[in-house]
């Protein structure tokens, strides 16, 4: 177990099994996308309330189901940086940051998008959108701090901490925003649990698009630290000999 | 404190005696945070209007605002004068578990800083035309709130006291981080407003208080270990 551990720990190792598991991932996930954006966008039968406009939900719920995931990856990645300083979590983290302010904006943007054709209005102050948009805001922090900090170690540690600070807030803001919105404002009638009759045809292109945009997730993390890795591995020998290969 | 170990107990008091020696000598850091306060606050009736009905309106999310713009202003003082002189390092290096002692800084930087804006609230909710049944829970809230802001703020302070311009950077980083805080603080004033029982709400308030006293010093210490090197 801990020699496995150890051995994760490497981005050489990690850079060669990464590689043999890209395959896995990106066929499915293109075909898991193609089938579920054609079936979504043409196929779906319209809604009887929202009509057409309930096919940006098959872009929209994936997204930001994802984007909820970031944080509390950094944190993760975070805690183990700091306490066994491997330096692959904290190649990860540093990775997660942007991608995850990508994921959220683009929750953000499609959920404007529909609400502004639904709710009537490209944005209200509701609990879910600001606890999104301050998420949005927290991983700009911490992109910014690592950036500021020029020594990799210690850019590191420092988003290590505030990533796990970051990530409690997230769930605090989560809740106090909620809080905040009921108070003040009836919450606007949009729930996906709506015990409605959803028949499969419904469901099925949204689990597709979950499943896919997850796998969506899982490759542009993977692509992006095996970036990172050959960044900051540049001097190392088998670097250079995978270089002199190409 | 030569030949004999002093207790942390000692190492703890003997820090936040000498942190409000030195804001009693450095007047303008104290003076700034609060001046910064008056002017943010009077910015809002120039901005937004002055009719006395719409001011009452926002005036508890006002103050709260300018109460956390003007800890972020005063947070930027709490490590920087000790990184800049080396005594940040002698107190990492000191046998006491840095964790009091960084809740010593926070607790006198909050004495000097976050208690004069605090005391002078009541008198820009009278400007603003905060009604009057508001005006205890105001106090209190803030008095329960402001600590927080300041030791989620030292958190920011000590992950950039290295940095060259760290203004910008602390604000994106710690402004998101007092969300929670900011709407404890108003919904609360807002439900006196409302008549509303207010047991549940202090308590939360209670809640973050000692959740940030027990927590944050420790990223805080974490953040400045980071820092320091």
């Amino acid at each position: 177990m801990w020699l496995w551990f150890s051995k994760l720990g490497s981005p050489k190792w990690f850079y060669e099994l990464s590689g043999k598991w890209l395959p896995w991932l990106v066929i499915p996930m293109a075909m898991l996308l193609i089938v579920g954006i054609i079936w979504a966008l043409l196929f779906v039968p319209p809604d009887y309330q929202q009509g057409e406009t309930i096919r940006i939900m098959y872009i929209h719920v994936p997204f930001a189901s994802i984007s909820l995931a970031f944080f509390p990856l950094m944190a993760v990645a975070g805690t183990i940086t700091l306490v066994w300083k491997m330096k692959l979590a904290d190649m990860v983290a540093k990775v997660a940051a942007p991608l995850g302010a990508w994921f959220t904006v683009l929750a953000l943007a499609s959920g404007s998008i529909w609400g502004s054709d639904i709710w009537g209005t490209w944005w209200i102050w509701d609990g879910r959108l600001t606890s999104m948009l301050l998420q949005f805001f927290l991983l700009i922090g911490v992109i910014s701090l690592r950036s500021a900090l020029e020594d990799t170690d210690a850019a590191a540690k420092a988003c290590a901490v505030l990533s796990i600070v970051g990530c409690i807030n997230v769930f605090v803001i989560k809740y106090s925003v909620d809080w905040w919105n009921t108070l003040h404002q009836p919450s606007s009638s949009f729930s996906l649990s709506d015990e409605a009759p959803n028949p499969p045809e419904v469901w099925v292109p949204l689990v597709i698009m979950i499943v896919a945009v997850y796998l969506f997730f899982a490759v542009s993390l993977i692509l992006s630290t095996r970036n990172e890795i050959l960044v900051r591995e540049r001097r190392a020998q088998w670097v250079q000999e995978l270089v002199e290969a190409k | 404190m030569t030949g004999q170990q002093a207790t942390s107990g000692q190492a703890f008091r003997a820090t936040l005696k000498r942190d409000l020696v030195i804001a009693y000598k450095r007047k303008n850091d104290v003076v700034n945070p609060f001046m910064f306060f008056l002017i943010v606050a009077t910015l809002f009736p120039i901005g937004i209007s002055p009719d006395p009905a719409r001011l009452g309106e926002v005036a508890a999310g006002v103050l709260w605002i300018s109460a956390l713009l003007a800890s972020l202003l005063a947070m930027d003082n709490l490590y920087r004068a000790d990184y800049e002189d080396g005594s940040l390092e002698q107190l990492l290096l000191s046998p006491h578990p840095l964790y009091f002692l960084v809740l010593a800084k926070n607790i006198s930087h909050w004495l000097v800083s976050g208690l004069p804006v605090v005391l002078v609230s009541p008198l820009i909710a009278y400007m603003l035309n905060l009604p009057d049944e508001a005006y205890g829970v105001l106090l209190i809230t803030l008095l329960m709130g402001t600590p927080v802001l300041s030791l989620l703020g030292s958190i920011g302070v000590a992950l950039t006291v290295g940095l060259g311009s760290r203004g910008l950077i602390l604000a994106v980083i710690t402004l998101p981080l007092s969300v929670p805080v900011l709407i404890a603080g108003t919904i609360t004033v807002q439900q006196t407003l409302n008549g509303a029982e207010l047991g549940g709400y202090l308590a939360i308030m209670g809640a973050m208080l000692v959740g940030a006293l027990t927590l944050a010093p420790l990223a805080s210490a974490a953040a400045l270990r980071i820092s320091v090197n």
